[in-house]
């Protein structure tokens, strides 16, 4: 298990989800050990002695959205409702701790809300998260939180402007230092279509990486795909893009076998989009300025409320084609494919981004990181107007 | 009180009473229902003979059952196994749960033995003994069908009125409380059938605040690829598997001598659909409908039942495998165990069965005759009468289902701790080793395995209290059936809370076996796991499992459920302390 710790604590670093001097991990078998930031360390030990779960991750976030949204949060208020579909369907909402309600000794407390709930935001500490069988899941968790805390916050943002002392600063920071640029400039690929079988794998596992390694988006949330004659090689459900080695499911277009189910949940969507745009490969991924700007609408007076599922409208952003869906069986593989033919790209509502290459990886990398450049920049002039 | 009715229907067979008792609160509260209310119901019990006239045969519900929760409408059946001489339960979904929650009782508990076959009939607030004389004999399927007027029923077949020590407790609508031979306990106290017609609507506290969870189940399921994805378990049924079992090389064959089997595609979900068109056939009230029926309602095996009278008797005749499902489920047969001690004869006779061989096989085992004397005592008992006791792949004499655990060590060590023998659902761990829910973990490592399983086990035993099925943890988690419990009841249960449930079951259960001499000896698998390998190839390498290794493990395993290193308790008054 210390293996695995050390691995998930490099991987917060390396995804600049956590500092580096502030992220601790506790695992258990037949007994406990915490390893880490000393004080994080004996607070996570002190939380997980108390939960029936394998894993818990205490570490404190690289950005200080979690606690604004803690600071910006109504009195009486107890839950952070995350705003991006993905992590709504799997956190539900997460509860947050006050710096005013916290004891001496805040584990018995943090144990309670986990005892829920698989992430919790703790003002002035940060964020605490169980995995209820690995280290990994833990990890996963404490992701999700970030994810959804970072969209909620930018989100927020430019539905209500700065409320309260230092976010200016803050995001003034965020924005010249802690961004760096995307580009898909000096990646090695592959041109042109791909045919065996031992270089599209290889292919895929380099793409996933890259995804990864340039900030594009968070390992764990993505698939990817090529498609080869008649099959489908795509990436395994609950898989890290950037390990992607032994993950990846070849699955016949004709459903001849189903050693495919454990693909990606987004299977249904790949092979439709296959279909009906005659693409060679396919990405995916959550990118957060994306995923930001897929839920501003401009629609007034509209009767639809639950936007991110039942939108039955293509809007644009730019020439981005947005449009709702559920993951999985839901409504998104059937409202992607008919729209991302032409652009070579696609936002759902509230989750995320599909581009395709009609050859390689290559084009649809580059589409990836245009889309989230394009997000990015217009975020920051709609933010500049409120 | 919502959710739970609080009451006890107890039958005494002996004498023909039927009464109802109050349950007490704190005990529906500490034990929820389904299993762990059977398991407490059964204390004091439970050192009973399963063949003693006084141990009761328990169906309990839960307190989802008769709510629109998600694969809740099941129950779960609890008594002391004839076979593995455990602690037993199994839980079975269709109409009889709901209809007997809706004739008012969370529990029906039969205790004593008729002097002649009975039905026993539950209709609104009475319960009647029926003679049976005349359905004595039959098979499930007529049974059923001369009893169906009169509610929903749960029947036993020849199997269970001749004694099989694998008999199941057949459902109406096809599903079985299988495995550990509860039928031959319903048979010897004579009772052919229950069958019940309750209509009173469950209540339900906060009806907002359940459509909502309900509704995040529901999303959970969608974006899970194993239950509504394309390929998943509600297109092709647990079929499905075949394929991935194959491909991981960890399909059992010709009694575990090998892990491939070449006839596997013949039998696979693709191919059944190809060959039958199937219909959704599965429980009632379920969104999942894992189990398929031919158009004209014939039931279609599952994954355990196909691979087992499958690979394990090299049989590639996918309608012999069919017929041989047909034909235990009208004889009251649990699949696995028939299909694996068959498999295990044949191996000690150096020849499996041919696919034309397994019928007359199957009709002699439920009538007790010629080979099938023997074989109706499981593959532990017939093997060690045969002088080859290693040729049983069985744990606690509880065969072995369809996943070698050669190839999934968090299997190994689960098939090894389970309460009830060689089970792969009480832990479960091919969801996280095979079918990455809800992480994946390396399915040829020990590290965390003690951990994950324990952690699991009480998580299930949880789950079979609700009483849901366990496929919707493939998608959903205790969060939202927290959440669904909380609004039906008013108790605001949280999934840890829950766990702590499960960990009392599971405490418990092992506490009785322990107190019919069940040690560290008996969580052990077959030697030949750990002597010979599986069957290598296409870059997957399937090794013996390291025996060393796997004791480790085991001790770990042993050390967090707060055991003595001889898997028993220190605390000779655990029992007392439980609510
Ligand atoms: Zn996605």
């Amino acid at each position: 298990m210390r293996d695995q710790i050390a691995k998930y604590t490099a991987k917060l670093i390396a995804d600049r989800a956590a500092r580096p001097d502030g992220i601790a991990f506790a695992a258990q078998d037949d007994r406990l050990i915490a390893d880490g930031n000393p004080e994080l360390a004996r607070l996570a030990e002190g939380v997980l002695s108390q939960l029936s779960c394998l894993g818990l991750v205490a570490a404190c976030p690289a950005l200080p959205f979690a606690d604004f949204l803690v600071a910006r949060a109504k009195p009486g208020e107890s839950t952070i409702v995350p705003r991006d579909t993905e992590t709504r369907t799997f956190l539900h909402d997460i509860p947050f701790l006050r710096r005013t309600e916290l004891d001496s000794d805040p584990a018995p407390q943090i144990a309670r809300f986990l005892a829920n709930r698989k992430g919790v935001v703790v003002e002035g500490v940060g964020i605490v998260a169980s995995g209820a069988v690995t280290v990994e899941q833990a990890f996963i968790n404490y992701c999700s939180v970030f994810h959804a805390t970072f969209v909620k916050y930018l989100r927020d943002l430019l539905h209500e402007g700065y409320l309260i002392h230092g976010e200016a600063e803050a995001v003034r920071e965020f924005r010249d230092q802690w961004l760096r640029p995307l580009s898909a400039e000096g990646l090695v690929s592959r041109h042109g279509s791909l045919v065996e079988p031992a270089e599209i794998l290889a292919e895929i596992e380099t793409v996933g990486r890259y995804t990864v390694e340039r900030g594009l988006v968070d390992s764990f949330f993505g698939n990817i795909s090529a498609r080869a004659g008649e099959l489908i090689y795509i990436s395994q459900t609950a898989a890290s893009l950037d390990e992607l080695a032994g993950c990846i499911d070849p699955v016949p277009l004709d459903n001849s076998s189903t050693t495919g189910i454990t693909a990606s949940s987004e299977l249904l969507a790949h092979r439709r989009i296959y279909e009906a745009s005659g693409a060679a490969v396919i990405l995916h991924g959550h990118p957060k300025f994306a995923v930001v700007m897929s839920m501003e609408c401009a629609e007034e007076n509209c009767p639809i409320t639950d936007c991110w599922k039942e939108c039955p409208r293509v809007r644009f952003l730019g020439d981005i084609p947005v449009v709702a869906g559920e993951i999985g069986a839901g409504g998104l593989a059937k409202r992607v494919p008919p729209v991302i033919g032409g652009p070579g790209k696609a936002l759902v509502y509230g989750h995320g981004v599909f581009t395709v290459g009609r050859a390689d990886f290559a084009e649809a990398f580059r589409a990836m990181v245009d889309v989230e450049n394009w997000c990015r920049e217009e975020y920051f002039r709609r933010l500049a107007a409120v | 009180m919502h959710g739970w009715t609080g009451n006890i229907l107890r039958v005494d067979l002996t004498t023909g009473r039927a009464w109802r008792e109050d349950i007490p609160r704190e005990v529906l509260h500490a034990y929820l229902g389904g299993r762990g209310l059977g398991v407490r119901l059964l204390r004091d019990r439970h050192r009973l003979d399963p063949f003693d006239p006084d141990l009761p045969l328990i169906f309990a519900v839960g307190p989802l059952c008769g709510t629109p929760a998600p694969t809740a409408a099941r129950l779960t059946v609890v008594s002391r196994s004839p076979l593995t001489g455990t602690v037993y339960d199994c839980s079975a979904g269709g109409r009889f749960p709901w209809r007997l929650k809706a004739a008012g009782v969370d529990v029906l508990s039969i205790e004593g033995e008729s002097p002649q076959p009975v039905v026993l009939a539950i209709s609104g607030e009475s319960a009647e003994l029926l003679p049976a004389c005349d359905l004595w004999g039959k098979g499930v399927h007529e049974t059923v069908a001369l009893l169906a007027g009169r509610g929903s029923v749960a029947t036993i077949g020849p199997a269970g009125e001749n004694g099989v020590l694998f008999a199941n407790i057949m459902m109406g609508e096809g599903n079985s409380v299988g495995r550990g031979g509860l039928g031959a306990v319903m048979g010897k106290k004579r009772l052919k059938a229950v069958v019940v017609n309750g209509d009173r609507p469950v209540t339900l506290l906060d009806r907002k605040r359940f459509d909502h969870a309900r509704q995040d189940v529901m999303r959970l399921f969608r974006a899970s690829p194993v239950i509504f994805g394309e390929l998943g378990i509600a297109e092709y049924g647990t079929p499905a598997l075949v394929d991935l079992m194959r491909q991981r090389r960890m399909a059992p064959t010709e009694n575990f001598r090998r892990t491939v089997f070449d006839g596997a595609a013949n039998y696979s979900g693709p191919a059944l659909r190809r060959e039958y068109r199937p219909k959704n056939d599965g429980c009632y009230g379920c969104p999942i409908q894992c189990k398929k029926s031919t158009p004209q309602g014939e039931h279609l095996p599952e994954y355990e039942t196909v691979s087992h009278f499958g690979a394990l008797n090299g049989i590639a005749s996918l309608a012999a495998i069919v017929r041989s499902n047909t034909l235990c489920n009208e004889l009251g047969l649990d699949t696995i165990s028939a299909a694996a001690t068959i498999s295990a004869w044949g191996e000690w006779r150096g020849r499996f069965p041919t696919a034309d061989e397994v019928p007359a096989l199957l009709a002699d085992i439920a009538c007790r005759r010629r080979d099938g004397e023997l074989l109706s005592l499981g593959s532990r008992r017939a093997a060690a009468a045969l002088g080859r006791p290693e040729l049983s792949m069985s744990v606690k004499s509880l065969e072995l289902p369809a996943y070698d655990p050669r190839g999934a060590y968090g299997m190994a060590l689960a098939y090894c701790t389970s309460n009830r023998g060689g089970c792969h659902l009480r832990a479960y761990p091919i969801s996280h080793e095979i079918l990455r829910k809800p992480v994946a973990t390396d399915r040829f490592s020990f590290s965390g395995k003690a951990r994950i399983i324990k952690i699991a086990e009480d998580t299930n035993a949880a789950v079979d209290s609700l009483v849901a099925c366990k496929f919707s943890f493939f998608g959903a988690t205790l969060e939202e059936y927290a959440e669904l419990l909380a609004a039906t009841t008013g108790m605001e249960y949280t999934p840890q809370g829950l766990k702590e449930v499960g960990e009392r079951i599971c405490l418990t259960e092992r506490f009785y076996n322990c107190a019919n001499g069940f040690t560290v000896q008996d969580d052990l698998l077959p030697e030949r796991f750990f002597s010979e390998p599986g069957s290598s190839g296409e870059g997957i390498e399937i090794p013996p499992i390291d025996r060393a290794r796997f004791d480790e493990e085991l001790q770990k395993y042993y050390r967090i459920r707060g055991l003595t290193a001889e898997g028993v308790f220190a605390d000779a008054d655990f029992l007392v302390r439980q609510p």
